[in-house]
């Protein structure tokens, strides 16, 4: 850890109340909403699926037993959990990487543009719309069609290169990547523009010296704008494993989370609402909340350094 | 010396060539959605939409095996007239057209030289048969997605055809009136309105209170408590509804815009802060540091300072909060529900259970994307380049 | 500028929060339901016959829950619309097809008066729902074989109101009739006429069974369907009780019949990868295409409704009918169960109305399937209806769907099981895996 709290600086020290008032309003509302409802969760998950006794209860004779933690023995056991992680991992690589990357490619180059204001626009064009409709657009374009016309505009375009139709969404060794492909154009506009806002405050000045040095555009872009980006790419890339390790809506609309496409927070939402497993569906969701503690740390890490480095 | 003017000019056009191509992929799908909503919903399940100016289907067949002597208007031969309902009704579809099409005619073969076309030739020529003669006259573009959507139509066909048939529901006045119906989207449009501007302002306000208590105050357990927010932001909102149900069914805020408020402000706060935290800390001290010399309180720091100097900041967390609740279902179904339905309760209501009437879906999403898409243009100006600087000297 | 920016921010909401707040929330403007004028309103009498408003007050609230929506909500409205006339009863409806939003609002203790539903959740809160006979239903207008589904442990807690019949298959007379085929009477019979479709090159069945997260119910509906013919009614009883496991040696045998169809491209459109990705709305209008890419399509009652509106110049009983499935001992059929949370005097006025006749053929002539109800018949009014209440009205045994009856996600678990036999997984292992939930949500 990169500092301790003697080398704070001066104009920080604001006296022992001041900065809770600043806290209070935020703290009580997080505190109903969030902590509340997460110590709750925490407790389920001990609990039997009626929420009438404790987990030792949804034991079956004969089978392996965690006791108290049998909830978590399905959460991190059990084959569909085991699928759900295995693509949850696909989805953080892929999609955030997917993600970041094309956001920041766009928000560079749109940065030089005289229609940036359009191109940005297009790029976030999908995050305005309502996942209803999201989900139209792209059941027709995966559709596969079993007679003569294709009405999807994949297959139809397979089809004219001399392929045969596809049926994207249940091949087990594409569909997942098919729903990443949608997760990522729909937040790719997400990323690009916060970090459109951040490229905006990279000094010109700097960037012109460099430029006058005789650097390429690419090492401008390289040695001198990502490292003033950094912060910022650091806190979409968190923001995007948090909702990509959350992810739901696409998966639940497009596949069910059938054909080996199931992620975490479907199974959770089937545990709860379709088989009234309370207390599986709880320790599913603290186990996703445990997942995300590495990117706490990190993220500690990371404020500390900067609040060193001012 | 040619080749580097070239190499220059190539290098001037590649961000252009590289964007302009993400843009077409990025507008397609929704594209094809776009024109998808302006089709009548039969034609939707039987072609492409990237087919919609193609000629008429079964058009080329039809001159091909029929036209030379039915005519291109299929009214050359009277007595056997293909623009005459009655007639084409009996050989309105393949399998009937094909046992015509193998008769014979005064002893010679139906169609002369011509082979008889299979199934599908044949299904294109009755297709073009039953449009010209009048029994399946669709026109290729059509608006009643877009009014059907906006009034909330619900009945078999469309909302144009029950007021001309006059067997509209009894609600209905058939008239502008009708945008106003409770299962319209007028309606809707206000409440949406109603639950996400507030939910968009309070998180925004309370997120750069604590942020900047998190980046420019000094406090016991701050980074402590600041790991735990990153932490809150995982927690699946999917499990917060029951215990928030039965917290507000004793406080009696179910069903209100008090309640939805507040749920919303609790679930945008840990990204809010995140985001504001992330902004505020990485302004330089210098700014800080000469204000408290001028005497500054902390509170005009942060209201004359911070909150000026992090608009850019503020201005995209708007931007995605209000997103993400105008388009938000799960919520305000459980907190709301349908006695102030907002838009996308209405919109999924316009599905029946088994999933048919979901090709209104394809103008409601246009309809409901107008307001984020016009927030989201005019926040733009607060992405300038040089913002920063500016207020930092001014 | 900025100052400007935080004016109009802080109008804006004040703005939202007035209006909010001249809306008091007791006004039911809301409410998307035909309201009954004060003028026809007398409350606390009996009125228009048959309906018994007694102890309704003018103005009485019900709150109900339930999935219809669209067309079907219009239908429910109008079904409702004499009882709403007769008593001044206000309803308030809330129409989703997530499920979260019941079991939010009965966990919460906020549950809805009325909720229309399935089996599963008459089994998940029978602990908290109001028995029906207490509520003055007239068990006297169901069968028995529709009361006995909504009793649990002995109490009467659902309600049947719609039903539709899942044995019948569709299929065009016009086009057996210009290829030469005729109805089968028995499964031999069909069997034959499958294979005489293939020898013809033409594809016998359509059955894509994709529907977002309930993907496969098209298929344990036919699997079901097979049972009965195979193994008769008692078996599939058996099963849902526990005592035969779902990995019997009569479910593989049903698996693999069904499997030979569902997974070659000679018996099905699009062989297993069609069956798995059309939806199933998409398998009804396949058969009725032109050309049509398969012959036959087994599916529930609703899919006549479906066609007439996507091949609006069809004609029921030339263009499209249905027979039932050959050799099925009995019928397998899907309901929707009203259940009450609370009893209040409106809440007995409207399960007093629904099992009244009248109840039953209103909801006939509203053409909203069928009735479980005795005074439907001879009331429907649309010809397929007609038919499918006529089987209905006959039938000497009713199962209902296995998946629906057994708690705890078997309904899932079965939906499971089937997608990944169709998408080549091994039988044995899925049905272990959906025999397991059942062993487990009956111990």
């Amino acid at each position: 850890m990169a500092s301790n709290d003697s080398q704070v600086p001066a104009i920080m020290r604001q006296g022992k109340i001041a900065p809770w008032l600043y806290l209070l309003p935020a703290l009580l509302v997080m505190t109903a909403f969030i902590v509340y409802p997460g110590l709750n969760t925490f407790l389920l998950s001990f609990r039997n699926n009626a929420n009438t006794g404790w987990a030792g209860d949804n034991c079956v004779a004969g089978q392996t037993c965690w006791g108290i933690f049998e909830n978590f023995h399905y959460a991190l056991t059990s084959e569909i959990m085991l699928t759900a992680f295995l693509n949850n991992l696909k989805w953080i690589v892929f999609m955030v990487t997917g993600t970041v990357i094309l956001g920041l490619l766009i928000a560079v180059l749109a940065d030089r543009v005289k229609y940036e204001p359009i191109a940005k626009a297009i790029i976030f064009l999908p995050m305005a719309i309502s996942f209803v409709g999201a989900g139209v657009i792209w059941k027709f374009m995966y559709n596969f069609g079993t007679g003569e016309t294709q009405i999807g505009i994949l297959n139809a375009v397979v089809v004219a290169l001399g392929g045969k139709p596809v049926s994207w969404l249940t091949e087990p060794q594409i569909n997942t990547f098919m729903l990443i492909i949608v997760g990522v154009w729909m937040w790719t506009g997400f990323c690009m523009t916060i970090l459109a806002a951040a490229i905006k405050g990279v000094s010109t000045e700097i960037l012109e010296a460099a430029r006058v040095d005789g650097a390429t555009e690419w090492m401008v872009f390289i040695r001198i704008m990502i490292p003033q980006i950094l912060p910022t790419i650091t806190v979409v890339m968190t923001t995007m494993v948090i909702n990509v390790l959350k992810i739901f809506d696409i998966v639940y609309v497009m596949t069910g989370g059938n054909y080996g496409t199931e992620v975490i927070a479907n199974r959770m939402y089937k545990e709860m609402y379709s088989s009234f497993n309370t207390g599986r569906a709880a320790a599913i969701a603290i186990v996703l909340i445990l997942v995300i503690v590495p990117a706490m740390i990190f993220n500690i890490r990371r404020f500390r350094e900067q609040e060193s480095m001012r | 010396m040619k080749t580097q003017k070239i190499k220059n000019w190539l290098r001037g056009l590649s961000p252009h060539v590289i964007l302009i191509i993400v843009c077409a992929l990025w507008l397609l799908p929704t594209f094809g959605l776009l024109v998808t909503s302006f089709r009548p919903v039969q034609d939707i399940n039987e072609t492409g939409w990237w087919k919609i100016l193609d000629a008429p289907k079964g058009e080329k067949e039809y001159n091909t095996y029929c036209a030379e002597c039915h005519g291109k208007d299929g009214k050359l031969i009277a007595e056997a007239d293909l623009s005459n309902p009655e007639l084409v009704q009996k050989y309105r579809r393949s399998f009937t057209l094909i046992v015509l099409l193998k008769k014979e005619i005064d002893g010679k073969p139906h169609l002369g030289e011509l082979e008889v076309p299979d199934e599908n030739i044949s299904a294109n020529i009755a297709t073009y048969m039953r449009r010209i003669s009048g029994i399946e006259s669709r026109p290729r573009f059509t608006l009643s997605n877009y009014i059907d959507a906006l009034v909330g139509y619900r009945g078999n066909t469309t909302y144009k055809e029950d007021c001309a048939a006059g067997t509209q529901a009894v609600d209905l006045f058939c008239d502008t009136r009708d945008l106003g119906n409770a299962r319209g989207m007028g309606r809707a449009f206000l409440n949406s309105l109603l639950v996400a501007i507030p939910s968009t302002i309070l998180p925004i306000l309370f997120a750069a209170f604590a942020a900047y208590a998190f980046s420019w105050m000094d406090f016991k357990g701050r980074q402590w408590l600041f790991a735990l927010l990153v932490g809150l932001q995982v927690v699946p909102l999917q499990m917060t509804l029951i215990p928030i149900s039965r917290l507000y069914a004793q406080l009696g805020l179910n069903g209100t815009f008090l309640g939805i408020w507040l749920f919303h402000t609790g679930f945008g706060l840990p990204y809010a802060i995140y985001l504001m935290r992330n902004f505020l800390g990485s302004l330089p001290r210098e700014i800080f540091e000469s204000a408290y010399l001028d005497g500054a309180s902390s509170w005009t720091a942060f209201y004359q300072l911070a909150i000026p100097l992090s608009l850019p900041a503020i201005a995209s967390l708007g931007i995605f909060q209000f997103l993400w609740i105008w388009n938000d279902l799960l919520v305000a179904l459980v907190f709301l529900g349908g006695e102030h339905p907002v838009l996308t309760y209405q919109i999924g209501n316009m599905v029946t259970s088994l999933g048919s009437g979901w090709h209104l879906l394809t103008a409601a999403a246009f309809i409901s994307m107008a307001l984020p898409m016009i927030v989201f243009l005019s926040l733009q100006k607060f992405f300038v380049r040089g913002m920063l600087a500016g207020s930092v000297k001014g | 500028m900025n100052k400007k920016v935080w004016k109009m921010i802080a109008v804006m909401a004040i703005l939202s929060m007035a209006i909010v707040a001249c809306k008091p929330a007791a006004t039911p403007t809301a409410a998307p339901v035909v309201q009954p004028t004060a003028a026809v309103v007398e409350p606390t009498k009996p009125m228009a016959g048959a309906i018994d408003c007694t102890g309704v007050t003018a103005g009485d609230e019900i709150s109900m829950l339930y999935q219809w929506s669209g067309t079907e909500e219009a239908a429910l409205n109008a079904i409702l619309k004499p009882l709403v006339d007769a008593c001044g009863i206000v309803i308030k409806p809330e129409s989703t097809r997530d499920q979260a939003l019941l079991d939010t609002k009965v966990q919460a203790g906020t549950p809805p008066d009325i909720a229309f539903w399935n089996v599963t959740q008459l089994i998940q809160y029978q602990d908290k729902l109001q028995p029906m006979d207490v509520l003055g239903a007239n068990a006297n207008n169901y069968a028995s074989f529709f009361t006995d589904p909504g009793t649990i442990n002995g109490k009467w807690l659902g309600l049947p109101v719609k039903a539709d019949i899942k044995t019948i298959i569709w299929y065009s007379p016009v086009v057996f009739e210009a290829k030469g085929y005729t109805v089968p009477t028995t499964w031999d019979e069909l069997d034959a006429l499958v294979e005489k479709m293939v020898a013809n090159g033409d594809v016998p069945w359509s059955m894509g069974m994709e529907s977002g997260d309930a993907t496969g119910w098209t298929g344990s509906d036919f699997i079901q369907d097979i049972l009965l013919v195979q193994q008769g009614p008692k078996y599939v009883n058996d099963l849902m009780t526990g005592a035969v496991p779902y990995n019997d040696a009569g479910v593989v045998k049903a698996y693999e019949t069904y499997g030979k169809w569902a997974m070659d491209p000679k018996y099905t459109v699009g062989g297993a990868q069609g069956t798995l990705s059309t939806g199933f709305l998409d398998a009804i209008y396949k058969v009725f295409s032109d050309p049509p890419e398969a012959m036959m399509v087994k599916q529930s009652g609703f899919a006549g409704g479906e066609v007439a509106k996507q091949y609006t110049d069809l004609v029921y009983g030339t263009d499209f009918d249905f027979f039932p499935v050959p050799g099925a001992q009995g019928l397998q059929g899907g309901a929707d169960w009203m259940m009450a949370f609370n009893d209040t005097p409106a809440v007995r006025a409207l399960v007093a109305y629904l099992s009244s006749e009248l109840g039953g053929a209103n909801w006939a002539k509203a053409t909203f399937d069928l009735s479980p109800n005795k005074g439907a018949n001879g009331n429907y009014v649309d010809p397929s209806l007609i038919k499918k209440g006529a089987a209905l009205a006959e039938t000497k045994g009713f199962t209902s769907d296995i998946g629906d009856t057994i708690p705890g996600g078997f309904g899932s678990a079965e939906w499971t099981a089937i997608v990944s036999y169709v998408n080549g997984g091994n039988l044995a292992d899925a049905l272990a895996a959906a025999a397991k939930v059942q062993a487990e949500a009956l111990k």
